[in-house]
């Protein structure tokens, strides 16, 4: 069964590539807005003699952030190119709606998204602060201009519209219904609300690691003594951002799951255990598509969105009592058994992110594009053998990746603010002898 | 409209082989141009700002083609599939190699982040090498073979060497400016590297002639509404992009982020 492995590793290889990529994105996605929403205030506040803390947080967490899209470039990457190599059926079949949709996102947001932020990484020191602070703007408004085609692209898969079938693949009808599919939308007010869960809780946690191991000093690692306000104000903006965040996620979420039994019935009554029902839909969509087998994996399905709930739940209750500590000084800066907790559940966004994306995909099985296509007719041409090779390289390559950066993010949140290599003016290197024999700057 | 598609397919993927080029090309010969970590860390300065904004032509080029070719970029890239693999294993280390080199202080890391930086430069450039090899000399959907290919693909990747040594002397300065400049020639620089660009711009432009294309493309109601749309975009693309190399222009004397 050369053709059944093959659809599995193909599987496989998405699925990793995917939750990858996602675990990336998602604090991508939180930090540019939360560094972008720091860096205006830092110009807002300039000349006021109280910018300069700001500053040197953007700094701080504008590294963190620079470092983390690292790897969720190179495994976007992956991800586009992975369409055409493993799933050519998908292109041949729906191309003419889902291919737009990943050109849109291509050109019209990640391009700008990535020459923009090539601008401001490298431009620190060359522009004034305002066009320096709009240049983020920029990056961070394709970011989510980004991840909205992206979601109309998975809205389609998920949820048709706008479309009309012809002998072999369907044809774009209402370009208006694709741009404004709810399944699109609702995913995307539900994964902008859970960015910024991730990255509240990842700022919280990292400020807790500082404010903990300051022992509530002034935490001057030899820069002054304001190590500790850094960290103070970050812990408040993660802790009082987390609580209607986790509201807006939890809402989008909570509209997705009533729109449902409309749109994806079988994934509706296999969440719910409703036997009778899943045995009603099979026996139907046996019936419309002829004979198979129609019911998603159960445990996949159903475990992921209890592992997601249960996620929800646990923040819940955390950020609550965050945004309630967060109110006194005192507990900001000593409350350690507190700190301990911050710095514990700061993975618990990923899990809940990775279990809703399971959730969503593996419980639409076995449609690619819902009641459309079939999963295994969307797969390329290409050998098990060479499907084997591709997973291995990849999945190795991923998990080198993955292991490495959140080692080198770890390290440089650790580090603190003392030791930022972000904006150091280039132009006069400390430490670093100019290698050039004229030194002159040529700008 | 297919037209329209076909130019805006070629121009990002032109537009990717001269500037990513240049920086796959630096990368390449990053052992040769500095000798130690520091000039090393100089070389790749020359690149540092501008490595994202060159790959985003490949990945708008892609988009491009899934967007407006979609049943011929499924069957070129599942026929290309071995090669495309290696293309993007050289892409994703060299891009960690550039990443992570700056990140940490231990000489070994340096020279372990340098030689992702150099193999998986060479990984991508060969793999183009083949790819392009696959598209004009045989057949776009299966990997190319023989010696015909073989020197294709040997070809495409000393152009991209050179290339990114003509950028490297337009860049540098000290001595891996020097030994840049032994290989472009007394008066090179900007003439070596104009000469270099044509020669890469025009790689796709054969390619393309090669690839059914025109019988290929999305439907009318898709292409109607696309490429209008990318039409639109473009020219603020290209000024973004003029805005970064203006920006950057001035040769590098000290090292950047990376």
């Amino acid at each position: 069964m050369d053709g059944s492995e093959a659809l599995d590793l193909a599987r496989w290889q998405f699925a990793l590539t995917a939750a990858a990529h996602f675990l990336f994105v998602s604090l991508t996605l939180g930090l540019a807005t939360f560094v972008t929403a720091v860096q205006t205030w830092a110009v807002l506040r300039r000349g006021s003699g109280q910018s300069a803390p700001y500053a040197r947080m953007v700094r701080f967490w504008g590294q963190l952030y620079v470092v983390n899209y690292a790897v969720g470039i190179v495994t976007g990457i992956v991800m586009e190119f992975q369409f055409g190599l493993a799933w050519s059926g998908l292109g041949h079949y729906a191309g003419n709606v889902f291919g737009a949709s990943l050109a849109m996102e291509t050109v019209v947001a990640f391009f700008v998204e990535s020459t923009f932020l090539g601008l401001w990484i490298f431009g620190w020191n060359r522009f004034g602060p305002r066009v320096h602070c709009a240049l983020l703007w920029v990056v961070t408004g394709t970011a989510y201009l980004s991840a909205y085609w992206i979601l109309v692209a998975n809205g389609f898969l998920n949820h048709p519209v706008g479309h009309t079938g012809t002998g072999h693949g369907i044809e774009l009808t209402d370009a208006g219904a694709v741009l404004t599919n709810p399944s699109a939308l609702l995913a995307f007010g539900h994964i902008a609300g859970g960015a910024a869960v991730t990255a509240a809780f990842f700022v919280a946690g990292v400020s807790a690691y500082h404010l903990f191991r300051y022992r509530g000093t002034g935490g001057d690692g030899g820069d002054g003594g304001d190590g500790a306000a850094l960290f103070r104000r970050s812990l408040r903006i993660a802790a009082f951002a987390s609580p209607p965040a986790l509201l807006v996620t939890a809402a989008f979420g909570g509209i997705q799951f009533s729109a449902l039994a409309s749109f994806q019935p079988m994934k509706d009554a296999v969440w719910k255990a409703e036997a009778a029902e899943i045995a009603r839909l099979q026996a139907d969509l046996a019936e419309r598509f002829g004979p198979g087998d129609y019911v998603p994996s159960e445990a996949l399905t159903r475990g992921a969105a209890m592992l997601m709930l249960l996620a929800f739940a646990l923040m819940f209750h955390v950020s609550l009592g965050s945004a309630l500590l967060a109110l006194f000084r005192p507990a900001v800066e000593r409350f350690r058994a507190w700190h301990l907790l911050l710095m514990a559940v700061v993975p618990l966004p990923y899990v809940a992110m990775t279990a809703g994306w399971v959730f969503r995909e593996a419980g639409r099985q076995p449609w690619v594009v819902y009641g459309l296509l079939r999963t295994e007719d969307a797969l390329s041409d290409v050998s098990a053998g060479a499907m084997r090779v591709s997973l291995a390289v990849f999945g190795t390559l991923f998990a080198l990746l993955l292991a490495v950066n959140w080692w080198l993010l770890l390290r440089t949140a650790r580090r603190g603010p003392e030791d930022v290599a972000l904006g150091r003016d280039e132009r006069a290197p400390d430490g670093e002898p100019s290698p050039g024999p004229d030194p002159v700057p040529s700008y | 409209m297919e037209t329209l598609a076909a130019a805006l397919l070629g121009l990002f993927t032109a537009g990717y082989l001269v500037l990513g080029g240049a920086d796959l090309g630096v990368g390449m010969l990053l052992p040769r141009l500095g000798r130690d970590g520091s000039e090393r860390r100089l070389v790749l300065a020359a690149i540092a700002p501008f490595f994202l904004g060159n790959e985003v032509w490949l990945v708008a080029a892609a988009g491009v083609f899934i967007g407006c070719f979609p049943a011929l970029e499924g069957d070129l890239f599942s026929g290309q599939f071995a090669v495309l693999v290696a293309l993007l294993t050289g892409w994703i280390v060299r891009d960690a190699g550039l990443w992570w080199r700056g990140r940490a202080a231990h000489r070994a890391w340096h020279a372990l982040c340098d030689g992702m930086v150099t193999a998986g430069s060479w990984a991508a450039a060969l793999s183009w090498g083949w790819l392009l090899a696959g598209v004009l000399t045989g057949d776009p959907a299966e990997p190319a073979g023989g010696p015909a290919a073989a020197l294709t693909a040997l070809g495409v990747t000393a152009l991209f060497a050179a290339h990114g040594v003509a950028f490297a002397a337009l860049r540098l300065t000290g001595p891996p400016y020097e030994r840049a400049r032994r290989h472009t020639g007394r008066t090179g620089g900007p003439g070596t590297f104009t000469l270099t660009s044509a020669a890469m711009a025009a790689l796709p432009l054969a390619a393309g002639a090669r690839l059914p294309l025109a019988d290929t493309a999305a439907q009318g109601p898709v292409l109607g509404l696309l490429v209008p749309a990318l039409l639109a975009v473009t020219p603020l693309l290209l000024a973004a992009q003029v805005w970064l190399w203006w920006t950057f222009r001035g040769r590098v004397t000290g090292p950047s982020y990376l």
